[in-house]
């Protein structure tokens, strides 16, 4: 419900949208519903039992009490807060998608949305040769020719070091993102799940859902094979080149992306757009239910944004979730 | 070519050998495994230009195998070598070392077992200097362009996708072979499926004979050309010698040639067994105590084998024996003996104590126990023991006293067989059987070879000698086995573990499937399924080649033969047994005996069983050996009965007797033979005069005489008089009358069958029976088609991720929750347990030192049989830990127990599936929580020695092993974000870390 303009709505569509998301209450589970907690709140346990006390708490006088605004969470014996609307809190194996904001001694400094930047060496990036070797002096300096500051790119959260958090881009399908739209949202509106990469061939572009509220949405890049071609270059590490002023007409014209796809892009940023004005999970399914619904009303990609889809969305969810509900 | 200047620079320095390699013209082979739809590159020719200049060169000659696998190495390509330990195969992985530095690329080191590790970080440190070493206890430069390390550690390596996996070009793989182990084989498995994709590969193993199979997975896997070389070529040839126990002469059965030589052979093992076949067993008992105790002041075999081998200069020797005691034993049996001289005693004392100079005061107080008083004189007289109980650092020693050629007389255990180049002259096996867990079995050839690797120093001596102590009578066949046996095969012993799924499901690439799919297991089992398709077809192609006539009223036909065959049995079941037919059994009594048939495979369908006549003479009860002889009423109890007739005796080569029942008037003595009850076909009415001595062979002759006059008078009447089972023998069970009347009513069958009266029936039967056989053979092997065919471990994933659910690990959808990030961090114990007994706050309020004492109980596997109880607090915490460990185990067998149901078609795979929640539960041993206990005080080494009986080394290690389990546990704290938590582990390593047990190696 926040964000929403509501003076914007009609009294019609105030009373759908409210109806509608009474819906939606009452059907979510009710069972942490009373375990919310706002900081410095003391937690009830059993202080008989050994208990743990999880990230979001703090010991004060005996009491157990929460440092963060959120719900408590058990399990077992140990107690955390899981915040509520916070910045994003990184765990390892996290997809995450980041602005570069500086490019340092053999790392670049990642904007995702943390308390602090990530870092993400250059060791830790496959080189664009496949070449399995030590970085040198040569590759230090050419780091700009593989990302430069305000690149868009996507990695893997690698773990805490002493120095700070670090990223890793495993294979080649990490790394750079062009010819597409970075959206950002709370992050607490992406659930962790297997997959955060998804092609959607259908409208022939890519969504990866950062776990951190970043979302990118943007050509689809085939995956490059990089077995074969790095056969025949094996022995001899290429330096890499940079190719600052290679933004000429013909660079261009490999980098045009059809009207078509460009469309369904926008199509989908927006559709992120409506779910995290409603506040709603972003997954792929509600993604392309959204954008199926748009292109059945017959809608332009910026009516979209409109009071009224945003209520018939709310509305579409509430439909889906109780028939989802009956089903069960 | 290179093989042929091999031979020639062979001819020159040493003329011997050139004899010996004539008949071995192949020195090594060398094969590619491409992957599917690989193109060769073609060779660019300013690269091959490049490559001239030799990463390395060494100051010998190289022999054709190594020169072979380098020049793959320098086209870039992964290789694969299979040789014997002496061989020389470091060579090729230096080589490797050195292109990786001078291209500026990375390379690991790994191998199985820190020791070794640290042994080759000193090796390659001193040809290298950019070397570094990670293993579990110590990490040096980990940013040095070589690194050796443990193949644990870089398998938790790739799954933290340290940088390092982006810039290494080149894997080594030692002893490679390793991956057969039962218990950390999975992890080389891990570690090669996970390497990235365009490192190369370098495996070094012993000789497998299926070399070629691992190349053709890793080829396709990651999806590169991997060549093969593979050598049989000893450096130095061996000879084989058996010492039969007891005797005192060595017998020479496989020569350098590797001819093996029957006769010889049989002459040792006539010269081992005394005469009697009775003793037999006592004979080995005794022997077992020779051994140890030497007979009545007599000198112990072992005693007479060294003399023996110092004797004739067979010295230095090394003597290989199965279990840690027997070693030290047998060591202390040699105390009278001297090897060394005056001048090598000083400079074993000198190394020993420098050695020792390491260690603090107390700490040298230690060994005094047992080494320091015992061992130094020992090994002064150059007596040297080796085994994984010794401390460390006398291992460590010892090893190097022996490469200085200053120990004669080395006793070690098996591990002594692998790694580091450490070669003797001779090789002795004390004991030709292990103990491998479950059961006592002769060692295999692949161990035997490994062993005898050994024997035989490059370049000083001309050959190596092998000799076997044996107890038993061998078969040839056994022997033969064992030392000329083929080694043993590369075989996948793949399993799932908690922390594999999870870790894989952590990472967005990975996927557990994924990583079965590319096994080596999986890969084995769909090699086998061409070959078992071959097998069907032809089997089905032989059955449809049984062409038989009329088949359905034939196969009618023998169905009923069949049916009356099997109730035939019953009635005949019930007229025999005990309760009705033993008063009948009176001495002198005529029955009818089933003949021995003399072809057991016969199918015995349409053959009549051939019927003699014999007399009984007796019977008895067969005494069961458990059960009270009380509780069984006589009518269920078994009997033999004593029956007079015709055999035929043989004795086979071994002495074996074996007595065969023949018809009366056929060749052959008359013999009283013991029969079952229940061979005895039919009871007469008739009963002959029996004579009082049996003894002489003439009365028993007479007997039988007369018995067939008896028998020829009333076939002459009409056939021989038989007890009815119903009048005479009163028999009126119900059974009875239904079967006797089912099988009149198929009699009747049997006449209107038309087919039975055609004149080939028998032939036909036989057909029928052949393709009847046929189609369950095709059933079953394709029942074994669809297990291999399926995902291997499918079920068992299913099942295991199901357990995870269950215990909150994980999702549905498969994404890894707290509990689990918790469990991923923990590779070194038992995961689950572990996570439980954490989440259950079970560390939160015990002392420190308790934590340690608990975790002990991790990492402790040997068993002690009467260790004492820990006291009651350390007790009470180990059994909240059996607590929890029910409660996983339960839980698992629930898991597993639907998979079972669901899918009753992979009988094998719920057999592995199952698991024994008490053997798990007993799993976790509290023998050292007591010792582990006072070291967390602060005790000294030798204190806490004092309490418990387990060796030195054993302990050192479990504390070693125990410290790593705390490092992961201070990660997984902090990644449930637990501080006080963290800080009591990190509180509980430097409580441990200290003094002798984590007391650096020699090596580094």
């Amino acid at each position: 419900m926040r964000g929403i303009d509501l003076a914007a709505l009609s009294k019609t569509q105030k009373l759908r949208l409210e109806k509608a998301l009474e819906e939606l209450e009452s059907l979510s589970s009710k069972v942490n519903s009373d375990a919310s907690v706002t900081i410095a709140d003391s937690i009830a346990v059993n202080h008989e039992d050994a208990i743990l006390k999880g990230h979001g708490t703090a010991d004060l006088n005996g009491e157990v009490v929460a440092t963060l605004c959120g719900i408590v969470e058990r399990v077992n014996k140990l107690i955390y807060v899981r915040g509520l609307r916070s910045r994003y809190k990184p765990e390892v194996g996290d997809i995450v998608i980041g602005r570069v904001v500086e490019v340092v001694q053999k790392r670049w400094k990642v904007e995702i949305n943390y308390s602090q930047d990530a870092i993400l060496m250059l060791s830790s990036m496959n080189m664009p040769d496949g070449v399995q070797r030590r970085r040198t002096a040569m590759d230090e300096l050419n780091m700009r020719s593989i990302f430069e500051e305000k690149d868009v790119v996507c990695a893997e959260v690698r773990g805490f070091q002493h120095d700070g958090l670090h990223l890793q881009a495993r294979s080649q399908k990490y790394g750079k993102l062009k010819g597409g739209q970075l959206l950002t949202v709370p992050p607490y509106l992406v659930k962790r799940q297997k997959q955060h990469f998804h092609h959607l061939e259908e409208y022939g572009f890519d969504l990866i859902l950062g776990c951190n509220g970043f979302i990118w949405v943007g050509e689809h890049i085939e995956a490059k094979d990089d077995m074969v071609e790095d056969q025949v270059n094996q022995s001899e590490p290429q330096v890499l080149l940079p190719n600052k002023n290679a933004t000429n007409l013909e660079e261009q014209e490999k980098n045009y992306t059809e009207l078509e796809t460009r469309k369904y892009i926008c199509r989908a940023a927006n559709a992120v757009r409506v779910l995290s004005t409603l506040g709603f999970n972003i997954t792929l399914e509600i993604i392309k239910g959204i954008i199926e619904l748009s292109l059945s009303l017959n809608l332009d990609i910026h009516e979209m944004l409109s009071s009224e889809f945003c209520v018939v969305v709310a509305e579409k969810e509430a439909e889906r979730r109780k028939s989802n509900k009956r089903r069960r | 070519m290179s093989s042929l200047k091999r031979k020639t620079s062979e001819e020159e320095d040493n003329g011997r050998q050139v004899i010996q390699r004539s008949d071995d013209t192949v020195a090594c082979v060398h094969d590619v495994s491409y992957p599917d739809g690989y193109v060769i590159p073609v060779p660019n020719q300013q690269q091959q230009q490049q490559q001239q200049q030799p990463a390395k060169t060494f100051p010998f000659s190289l022999d054709p195998f190594q020169s072979q696998a380098i020049s793959c190495l320098e086209k870039g390509e992964s290789v694969m070598v299979s040789a014997h330990t002496s061989a020389g195969k470091t060579v090729v992985a230096s080589y490797a070392i050195a292109m990786s530095i001078r291209n500026a690329q990375r390379v690991i080191y790994t191998s199985p077992i820190k020791a070794l590790s640290n042994q080759k970080y000193r090796d390659f440190k001193e040809q290298f200097s950019d070397v570094g070493l990670m293993t579990g206890d110590v990490t040096i430069d980990p940013n040095a362009s070589c690194l050796v390390m443990t193949t644990e550690i870089w398998r938790s390596m790739q799954y933290n996708a340290s940088p390092v996996t982006r810039e290494v070009a080149w894997i080594i793989f030692d002893e490679v072979h390793y991956m057969r182990d039962r218990e950390r084989g999975v992890v080389w498995e891990e570690s090669i499926v996970m390497s990235p994709k365009n490192s190369r590969f370098v495996f070094l193993s012993a000789t497998v004979p299926n070399a070629k199979e691992f190349a053709d997975w890793v080829a396709k896997v990651h999806q590169q050309p991997c060549h093969i070389v593979y050598t049989d070529y000893r450096p130095t040839p061996l000879q084989h010698y058996l010492f039969p126990s007891g005797g005192d002469g060595l017998y020479l059965v496989v020569d350098e040639k590797g001819k093996f030589r029957e006769d010889s052979f049989q002459k040792a093992l006539n010269s081992l067994v005394p005469a009697g076949e009775g003793d037999r067993k006592r004979e080995s008992a005794k022997w077992q105590k020779g051994l140890m105790l030497g007979r009545g002041g007599e000198e112990t075999d072992i005693f007479k084998m060294v003399k023996m081998i110092i004797q004739r200069q067979y010295d230095p020797v090394i003597l290989f024996s199965f279990s840690k005691r027997e070693c030290e034993f047998l060591a202390m049996q040699m105390a009278k003996m001297d090897l060394n001289g005056d001048e090598e005693k000083d400079n074993i004392e000198k190394i020993f104590w420098s050695a020792m100079d390491m260690l603090s005061d107390d700490d040298k107080k230690l060994p005094q126990a047992s080494y320091v008083s015992n061992m130094l004189p020992l090994l002064k007289r150059g007596i040297g023991v080796h085994h994984s109980g010794l401390l460390p650092i006398l291992k460590e020693v010892i090893e190097i006293l022996f490469q200085e050629g200053l120990i004669k007389c080395l006793f070690a255990t098996e591990t002594f067989s692998i790694g580091l180049n450490m070669p003797a002259k001779t090789v002795v096996f004390t004991n030709v059987r292990k103990f491998d867990g479950d059961k006592f079995r002769w060692i295999s050839g692949g161990e035997y070879i490994q062993m005898s690797g050994r024997a035989g120093r490059r370049g000083i001596d001309e050959r190596g000698i092998c000799i076997l102590m044996v107890d038993e009578k061998m078969e040839p066949s056994t022997a033969k086995m064992m030392v000329k046996g083929a080694a043993d095969s590369l075989n996948s012993a793949f399993h799932l573990t908690y922390n594999m799924i999870l870790n894989q499901m952590r990472s967005e690439d990975g996927n557990p499937e994924n990583l079965l799919r590319n096994s080596f297991y999986q890969f084995q089992a769909d090699r086998a399924i061409p070959d078992l398709e071959k097998q069907i077809k032809t089997l089905e192609k032989e059955r449809e080649s049984i062409v038989i006539e009329e088949e359905d009223s034939l196969k009618d036909y023998h169905d009923l033969l069949e049916q009356h065959r099997s109730l035939n049995k019953e009635v005949h079941d019930i007229v025999m047994s005990p309760m009705h037919s033993l008063i009948y059994l009176q001495p002198g009594r005529l029955v009818s005996l089933q003949c021995t048939s003399s072809d057991v495979d016969v199918p015995t369908i349409f053959t009549e069983d051939q019927l003699t006549w014999g007399l009984v003479i007796s019977f008895e009860k067969v005494k069961s050996v458990s059960e009270d002889d009380a509780s069984i009423k006589p009518e269920d109890a078994k009997y033999n009965v004593d029956v007079l007739t015709r055999c035929v005796v043989r004795k086979d080569k071994l002495g074996k007797k074996s007595v065969k029942i023949v018809p009366l008037k056929d060749v052959g003595e008359p013999r009283v033979v013991t029969v079952p009850l229940l061979q005895i076909n039919t009871i007469s009415s008739l009963r002959v005069y029996i004579p009082k001595d049996l003894l002489p062979l003439e009365a028993r002759e007479n007997t039988l005489k007369k018995v067939l006059q008896t028998l020829s008078r009333s076939n002459e009447k009409g056939g021989v008089p038989l007890l009815d089972p119903e009048e005479d023998m009163k028999i009126k069970s119900s059974v009875y009358k239904k079967a006797s009347r089912r099988i009149e009513a198929l009699e009747s069958l049997f006449e209107r069958h038309e087919i039975a009266k055609s004149p080939l029936i028998k032939q036909k039967l036989k057909a029928l029976q052949m393709k009847q056989e046929l189609t369950a053979k095709i059933k079953s092997i394709k029942r074994t088609l669809k297990t291999s065919t399926a995902l291997a471990f499918k079920d068992e994933l299913k099942a295991r991720k199901r357990v995870l659910r269950r215990l909150g690990y994980a999702t549905s959808d498969n994404v890894v929750e707290l509990k689990g990030k918790v469990a991923c961090e923990i590779s070194s114990a038992d995961e689950l347990t572990l996570t439980e007994l954490m989440f259950n706050g079970v560390f939160k309020d015990i002392k420190v030192e308790e934590l340690i004492s608990l975790l002990s109980c991790f990492v402790w596997q040997e068993k002690i049989h009467d260790a004492a109880k820990p006291r009651e607090e350390l007790d009470l915490l180990f059994v909240q830990l059996q607590d929890t460990a029910r409660r996983v185990a339960q839980l698992q067998l629930e898991c597993k127990f639907y998979n079972a149901i669901t899918s009753s078609f992979f009988l094998d795979h719920e057999k592995q599936v199952q698991i024994d929640v008490e053997s798990f539960v007993k799993s976790f041993r509290p023998d050292i929580m007591e010792a582990v206990y006072a070291w967390a005080k602060g005790s000294k080494f030798y204190e806490i020695m004092e309490i418990t009986q387990v060796f030195e080394g054993s302990l050192i290690r479990a504390i070693r092993r125990l410290e790593e389990v705390l490092q992961q546990l201070i990660l997984a704290a902090k990644s449930i974000g637990e501080t006080q938590l963290e800080a009591k582990f990190e509180e509980a390593v430097s409580k441990i870390k200290r003094d002798i047990v984590f007391a650096a190696s020699l090596y580094l």
